[in-house]
């Protein structure tokens, strides 16, 4: 861990802002963030490295798992409370699965994703399908209670004891002059990446994707051009859980599991969602960037690692009001 | 004298201008009609001066106040009432509560004096069986009831928005009378119609609107012999 | 007409303020359980009552629990007045968070309650000096010295001031405010309705409600530790009693409260570590085939029969 102190920390706040400003003079607003980000990579790597490579690793993580939740919420157009806690699901299964063939758990990704499909095929066949026309109080409240029902499930077959998987390639590393870093955890930004280019390509350029993108834009229209808006439904919502087990398998080879580890990875990824707006997978992106930099950021000063919790509470709030705040001036 | 006073008042929606420097005078005591094509703003204007949208500029003038950045509910509280085009019936309020929401509220009267005025409303404009619920109502009905929740509030000034619509030859009468009636009291009303010979009958001054823009103002006959307004309803002429 | 309500109603009090004299120990003290889950079911439909979902409760919990320790703990202020003191301390914390977040609707509005929730229990999780961080503070001992019955008046007293404070909000203008902010902003806001103002104010008085009610708690069990004090629990099982028993009425929570508070009691016993996982199965049960809840389902076959 970088054990700096940093005592020019009260220097460097006017600096940031005046550097802010500058980027805002210079650059085109569409610019701004990604110039800032990577003025802030290249500062970060000069200064504390660390926080660079466990921010993007994390990123990748966050953004992994919450591209599946902005289908949902882009296509189907429920918001989904209980997608972290499927993610603990396919952990789980993924962990038992390891345990009981003794094989390596990356080899769990085949056979989670396709259980976690049929789960989400049975959740949405039994549940969400009727949540349509509803009041969105309802939806949250369903999606809240299945949450619920899939942590106690956890919590009443395998207890709240944490558990853990060791694999040797998760401590693999790498060395840079005299500065070493862990490489495992860009797994997961290779995944992200993979995911949203996956996506990408799905939406664009299949018949299917094409379909889903109709639906969720306008499920009336798409219905009455003959799509089946129903199978559609049924089909993005798997595929989401899906994906999100494949994911958990991921992480189950890098941290410990336990039955409320969902709960904090679905505020994440509707925060992100939240950030980049309705449908904006790209913008997931560079949202989970700096959520990512900005804990690891709060975690690299000693005695504040406690408050990283709340940076993305936080982060949440803010982004939220200043969403409603642009759509009340209008 | 000018009740109400728009000056320039310009709205827009992200590339969209619905409302376009539309500036006219609503005058005390007077009926005005407000006319044009579907999509000419008509209930745009409405609700940019009922307070549902803030004008992107211009602004409003009611009773020699500027009022174009108050909250709605204000507005309300001032005297400007209106009712809704596409009928907003409250669920789970009787129409006797539906009505007293605008003298709770607008006028903040106890709960024992909204209901006594409420019931004097509904009377005025002919509505019964007030203590039933809203499921069952006729189109009259709940045209009757969206003015009576509007008339609850006091209001100085009454944007009637096509409250014609959908009625039958002799409901249409009814109503005719009803806002006869109601500017009798003293409140100065603009009525936003499609139907022309309500608006000959009740109006004695019109404007027109056209996307976004006054084109027209005046008594109905003189407007409608208007060519600009004609070739408006009939759409461009090649 | 309306006599042999309050009849029924002075009846079922006094019962219930009897309640002690012919009950051991144990009922008294699931009874009293029962009781606080009641009183935030109940705070948590009022706002509910506005449109309104929070996922907080347990933040204010917490707040008017710590509150009250503190109090107590620091300045040795009596347990009665730091349940109070709780109360206030929610009462303006919410009031000032809902003058900021008051303008979000919906599902923004329930997570950034959430997100608050949260942010509290890591605030007071840090706070080492002030609270005793993660291991939290022990109280000097419990109040009434855990007298079960005494603590059971207490928690019924609080129980019946909810009950009032939600019985006044269902008779005078606020149900109309309420209900009709909560099915048509527009209308509300073209009726004269302030919505910004009555929101933050029913948001700040539940809250106050809340936290009271956490500090009873507190001084109840003698201690607080930010995992405990501000545990989903208490976010939870009001949620899915309210639902059980119907939105949007007094009595609903009431109802929802006392069946699934036994129900609750009695898979304790027999599930000790999955009971959580009835109150998750009675809210989507309830969405999807109940979703007026007990009373509200009785009271719409009522309505058909006439």
């Amino acid at each position: 861990m970088d054990n700096q102190r940093c005592g020019s920390f009260e220097y460097s706040t006017p600096l940031v802002y005046l550097g802010l400003k500058l980027i805002s003079k210079l650059f085109h607003k569409k610019y701004q963030i990604a110039v800032t980000l990577v003025i802030g990579g290249v500062l970060l790597a000069l200064w504390k490295p660390f926080v660079l490579i466990e921010g993007l690793q994390v990123a990748g993580l966050y953004a992994a798992i919450a591209l599946p939740m902005a289908l949902i919420l882009g296509i189907v157009g429920i918001i989904n409370l209980a997608h972290g806690d499927f993610m603990m699901l396919g952990a789980y299964l993924a962990y038992r699965f390891t345990v009981y063939t003794g094989a390596d758990p990356l080899v769990a990704i085949f056979p989670v994703s396709l259980g976690l499909f049929l789960i989400g095929m049975a959740t949405y066949r039994g549940t969400i399908k009727y949540m349509h026309g509803a009041p969105e109080l309802i939806q949250l409240l369903l999606t809240f209670g299945i949450a619920i029902i899939l942590q106690q499930l956890a919590n009443l077959l395998w207890t709240s004891h944490p558990v853990s998987i060791h694999v040797g390639y998760a401590s693999a590393s790498a060395t840079i002059g005299s500065f070493t870093f862990g490489t495992y955890g860009f797994v997961y930004v290779a995944a992200a990446i993979l995911v949203f280019i996956g996506l990408f390509l799905f939406l664009r350029r299949t018949r299917i994707g094409q379909a889903a993108l109709a639906t969720g834009q306008n499920p009336i229209g798409a219905k009455l051009v003959g799509i089946n808006i129903d199978r559609i439904y049924l089909l993005i919502f798997s595929i989401s859980i899906a994906l999100v087990g494949a994911m958990s398998v991921l992480f189950l080879t890098r941290h410990s599991i336990f039955p409320h580890v969902g709960g904090i990875f679905t505020l994440k990824s509707f925060c992100l969602a939240a950030m980049a707006g309705l449908g904006n997978l790209t913008g997931i992106l560079w949202a989970s960037l700096i959520l990512g930099l900005a804990e690891s950021f709060v975690k690299s000063f000693m005695g504040y690692a406690g408050w990283a919790d709340i940076i993305f509470f936080l982060l949440i709030i803010v982004v939220i009001m200043v969403g409603s705040y642009r759509r009340r001036v209008t | 004298m000018a009740i109400l006073e728009t000056k320039s008042l310009t709205k827009g929606f992200g590339g969209l201008i619905a409302l376009k420097e539309v500036s006219f005078e609503l005058f005390e005591n007077e009926i005005l009609g407000i006319i044009g094509p579907n999509g000419a703003g008509k209930t745009t204007l409405t609700n940019v001066i009922s307070g549902i949208y803030l004008p992107s500029s211009g602004k409003i003038v009611f009773n020699g106040m500027d009022i174009s950045e108050l909250p709605t509910h204000t507005r309300s509280k001032l005297g400007i009432g209106r009712t809704f085009q596409i009928a907003r019936p409250l669920q789970g309020l009787s129409v006797l509560q539906n009505v007293m929401l605008g003298s709770l509220f607008g006028r903040g009267n106890s709960l024992k004096v909204a209901r006594k005025e409420a019931k004097e409303i509904c009377d005025f404009l002919g509505l019964g069986q007030i203590e039933r619920g809203i499921t069952k109502l006729t189109v009259l009905e709940i045209k009757k009831m969206e003015i009576a929740r509007a008339l609850a509030i006091q209001p100085k000034i009454l944007f009637l928005d096509e409250v014609m619509a959908g009625l039958n030859i002799d409901e249409t009468k009814e109503m005719i009378e009803s806002v006869q009636k109601i500017r009798a009291q003293g409140i100065s009303i603009c009525v936003i119609e499609h139907v022309m010979s309500v608006i000959r009958e009740l109006t004695e001054r019109v404007i027109v609107l056209d996307r976004g823009e006054k084109i027209a103002e005046g008594p109905y006959e003189k407007v409608s012999e208007n060519p600009h307004v004609i070739s408006a309803y009939l759409g461009e002429e090649e | 007409m309306k006599n042999w309500r309050y009849i029924i109603y002075t009846f079922i009090t006094a019962i219930a303020i009897l309640f002690p004299f012919y009950t051991g120990t144990y009922l008294q003290h699931t009874a009293s359980t029962i009781l606080i889950y009641l009183s935030l079911a109940l705070s948590w439909d009022m706002l509910l009552r506005a449109g309104q979902i929070s996922f907080g409760i347990a933040g204010f919990f917490g707040i008017g629990g710590y509150a009250a320790a503190l109090t107590h703990l620091r300045w040795g202020i009596d347990p009665f007045l730091s349940i109070i003191l709780g109360g206030l301390a929610a009462f303006f914390i919410a009031f000032l968070l809902g003058l900021v977040v008051l303008h979000l609707r919906g599902l923004y509005f329930a997570i950034v309650t959430l997100a608050i929730a949260e942010i509290f229990r890591v605030i007071v999780r840090n706070l080492h000096s002030l609270t005793g961080g993660p291991e939290g503070s022990v109280l000097p001992s419990a109040i009434f010295n855990g007298d079960p019955s005494k603590v059971y008046w207490l928690v019924l007293t609080l129980a019946i001031i909810t009950i009032i404070v939600s019985e006044v909000f269902q008779r005078t203008r606020i149900h109309f405010a309420t209900t009709t902010i909560r099915n048509d902003e527009l209308v509300a806001k073209s009726s004269g309705i302030n919505i910004f103002k009555y929101l933050v104010f029913i948001f700040a008085i539940t809250s106050a409600l809340q936290g009271m009610i956490g500090a009873s708690y507190t001084h109840q069990y003698a201690f607080v530790t930010p995992e405990e004090t501000f545990h989903i629990h208490f976010t939870l099982l009001p949620i899915a009693m309210c639902l059980l028993g119907g939105m949007y009425t007094t009595i609903g929570p009431v109802v929802g409260a006392l069946v699934l508070g036994t129900i609750a009691d009695y898979l304790k016993l027999q599930l000790p570590y999955g009971h959580l996982l009835v109150y998750g199965i009675v809210i989507v049960v309830v969405i999807l085939f109940v979703p007026k809840g007990i009373v509200g389902t009785i009271k719409e076959q009522l309505e058909r029969r006439k």
